[in-house]
């Protein structure tokens, strides 16, 4: 017998089913779920009051699956059905909902998302956030598609889900204790490792307006201050471990399906470089175009930007991805810090969004001490996005003297990592003008008479990606029609260029510049890529772009695929209908996929009208209109005549009124929202 | 010659698609929990233990849906 080099032999395991396992299944009444009739779908929903602290299973909606999908479907549903306005985010009367979508839990690659919602204590609109991980898995194999959390519960508790079995645990012994802490002590006392937990830290229990619940230590439904929701409830955490099956209705299909679905995305040319670099690919080519948030968005290109905080320098600090279940990309990197101030620092980090969000807004210089500066937010847990642009916002007050080293305790000039971790434990901790902070830019800014000018949000919630006046694109544009506010994740062209910046039309297109294979292996219906593709050069129609990827993010959002370019550039309407039919048993077809995503992203408008948003919230903060930025095409600031123009042309795009953005009866007929 | 599965642990990202696959192909299901390959996350330490159960029927196609590396098809003569 000959084995290879480095050949280790196979660990059989005699009590596979032992272990870990049996503990649990001591400790709660394992429900065999053979009865089910559904399939991908778990058919049923966990509703916990914590009130009264009862909990009910309830069958999931037969109607919303075709409907609403799940997801950020099941959640636009239920928010919008049961929630008034005027509702206080952080009272009682909120809701929070996780739903998983019905791929996940399958072997579709990426198939794990979870989307968690509420009303958003930082926009006072909907909040939504989604995660991956493995948290949304355990969830759907403890036979549930939905989590419903109502009330508020007299003390600190946590929700533990362990197959059939729910119950509500004192969690004084946790309050006050990070997110990493918390984490390893639940794991401990359940004695499973394997045990997934949705957890907030110290900002969630102080009601900070950006507080984010992490998703086991690394990842995090961060967006739009769910934590604060959570920690207004005085739940600390959910934990999740499940058993049970997610069953296939016509395994047959499926598996040419999953089959094809794998070679699509192995077959894209975004696949590699993805795979190698995670969404750390475009620290180049964002300093190349001079977009960069840099230091609170009055440079785009930093200094020494190229020598410290690009994919480069990955190099020597990562040698390997990390993946979310059923992933085959492992964009996540798992970093490991060996020399220098920051030696020791193991962590699962170097996506993209700390490096700009630290890197380029607040200037902090190097991978590790930005590595380390994610890491404190993830333990406090603070959304990194907004906490960073808290962090650059305070530094340019301190800049221009609007506040001192007497009212913070310490210097805080650009680039100072003593003083930004600092500033992050005041902010989870509320102390001193981290108590300001901790409202968010909108609000603080309004603390401080003259800093509206450069407290940059949308919405009420902080923008950091990429600078609107530098590179004008489906994306920047994505910004302002997002229903969460300033966020870059809800609106993306698939066939994004990062060779070039050019707008041949205006405000009005953007150059495609890709090769053929992009275009002829994009999953989108022939008569819409008529329409968003220009004819003869291709060149992509940004407001009808920005409809079709909204209502494409959305069905992903929806049934728990993720959004990396190599899936979103080759998984459409088509492919999907394909995998919801196989696995569900339930026929859909690509057009009625489609509608779903349009249908999802009309309800959430409308919950946020309901809400009381105003037109006038779609816009950039005024410095994008009022000063201007460098770049290597000129000083570039937006116009805004042209910015509603092309605003009021994605209006109509969708139906809606092109001065108000509110959507059509005709339109919400044809969709069947019932309003 | 035999096929037999090599393990490199090392190169595993924790996607799991080794006991999805596995639980589909043996029981019809996607059900980790009772797959013949397992995948332990140690989250802190960023390593994951992969066992394989003495029921295993050695079709080997969690090394075959492997993206990582991680598992490999060997002949062994």
């Amino acid at each position: 017998m000959r084995f290879p080099d480095k050949c280790i032999p196979v660990k059989y395991d005699y009590n596979s089913y032992g272990g870990e396992l049996r503990k649990l299944y001591k400790k709660s009444s394992y429900i065999r779920q053979s009865d089910m009739e559904y399939f991908g779908y778990t058919g049923k929903v966990l509703d916990i009051n914590l009130n009264s602290g009862t909990v009910k299973k309830k069958d999931l909606n037969q109607e919303l699956t075709v409907k609403y999908l799940g997801g950020i479907g099941f959640n636009a549903e239920i928010l919008y059905r049961e929630l008034s306005p005027g509702t206080d985010p952080l009272g009682p009367d909120n809701i929070l909902v996780f739903s998983t979508g019905p791929l996940v839990g399958s072997s579709i690659p990426t198939s794990c998302r979870t989307e968690a919602s509420a009303l958003s204590p930082a926009t006072g609109l909907f909040g939504t956030s989604n995660s991956g991980n493995y948290w949304g898995g355990e969830l759907k194999y403890a036979g549930y598609d939905s989590l419903i959390i109502r009330g508020k519960a007299e003390e600190p508790v946590y929700i533990l889900i362990n197959d059939g079995a729910v119950k509500i645990i004192p969690a004084h012994h946790l309050w006050g204790k990070d997110a990493w802490e918390t984490i390893k002590i639940i794991q401990d006392e359940i004695d499973d490792i394997n045990i997934q937990v949705a957890v907030i830290g110290q900002a969630g229990e102080n009601l900070v307006r950006f507080a984010s619940i992490e998703n086991g230590p690394y990842d995090a439904w961060a967006r739009t201050g769910l934590g604060a929701v959570m920690g207004s409830k005085n739940l600390k955490a959910v934990a999740v471990r499940g058993t049970g099956p997610v069953k296939v209705a016509r395994p047959g299909d499926f598996a040419k399906t999953l089959e094809a679905t794998r070679k699509a995305i192995f077959s894209s040319p975004f696949y590699a470089p993805f795979e190698k670099f995670g969404t750390m690919l475009i620290t180049i080519p964002y300093h190349k175009f001079g977009i960069l948030p840099g230091r609170n968005f009055q440079g785009g290109t930093p200094d020494n930007w190229m020598e410290t905080r690009t994919r480069k320098q990955l190099h020597g600090l990562t040698k390997r991805g990390i993946s979310c279940m059923s992933c085959p990309i492992a964009c996540a990197h798992w970093v490991e810090v060996k020399e220098g101030r920051y030696a020791g620092l193991e962590m699962k980090d170097m996506e993209v969004t700390p490096v700009i969000g630290f890197g380029a807004g607040c200037d902090i210089q190097g991978l590790p001490a930005i590595a380390a500066l994610s890491g404190e937010c993830q333990r406090y847990g603070l959304d990194m996005v907004s906490a960073s642009a808290c962090v650059a916002f305070a530094m340019e007050m301190y800049q221009k003297g609007y506040v001192t080293e007497n009212d913070l305790g310490f210097k805080l000039p650009w680039g100072d990592e003593d003083g930004t971790l600092k500033l992050l434990e005041m902010l989870a901790l509320r102390k001193g003008i981290g108590n300001i902070l901790a409202e968010g830019t909108r609000l603080a800014s309004g603390k401080f008479p003259g800093t509206e000018s450069f407290a940059i949000h949308i919405k009420g919630l902080e923008y950091i990606l990429a600078d609107p006046r530098g590179r004008w694109s489906t994306w920047t544009l994505g910004c302002i029609t997002n229903i969460r506010g300033g966020d870059h994740l809800r609106t993306r062209n698939p066939v994004e260029n990062l060779k070039h910046n050019e707008n041949p039309l205006p405000y009005r297109t953007e150059k495609f510049g890709l090769d053929d294979y992009f275009y002829d292996h994009l999953d989108m219906p022939g008569d819409i890529k008529k329409a968003v593709f220009d004819n003869v050069t291709r060149d992509v129609n940004i407001p009808l772009m920005s409809k079709w990827s909204e209502d494409l993010i959305s069905v992903y959002n929806a049934l728990g695929m993720c959004i990396r370019p190599p899936v979103l550039h080759t998984v459409g309407p088509t492919l999907f209908s394909r995998m919801f039919s196989a696995l569900t048993g339930i026929d859909i077809t690509a057009e009625q996929i489609a509608k779903a995503g349009e249908r999802i992203w009309n309800t959430i408008k409308l919950f946020n009208l309901k809400q009381g948003e105003k037109p006038e919230q779609s816009d950039y903060p005024d410095r994008f209109y009022s000063e201007g930025l460098k770049t290597p095409l000129g000083d570039k600031k937006l116009d805004r005549d042209a910015v509603s123009a092309t605003l009021s042309e994605y209006y109509l795009a969708r139906g809606w009124d092109p001065r108000t953005g509110v959507p059509s009866p005709q339109k919400l007929r044809e969709l069947n929202i019932i309003t | 010659m035999t096929e037999e599965i090599l393990i490199k642990p090392w190169l595993c990202t924790g996607c799991c698609t080794c006991s999805l696959v596995c639980s589909m192909i043996s029981r019809g299901e996607f059900r980790p929990s009772l797959a013949h390959i397992r995948v332990t996350k140690k989250d802190f330490e960023g390593i994951f233990d992969i066992t394989i159960s003495s029921t295993c029927r050695g079709c080997t196609m969690c090394a075959r849906s492997c993206p990582s590396g991680a598992l490999k098809v060997i002949e062994i003569s």
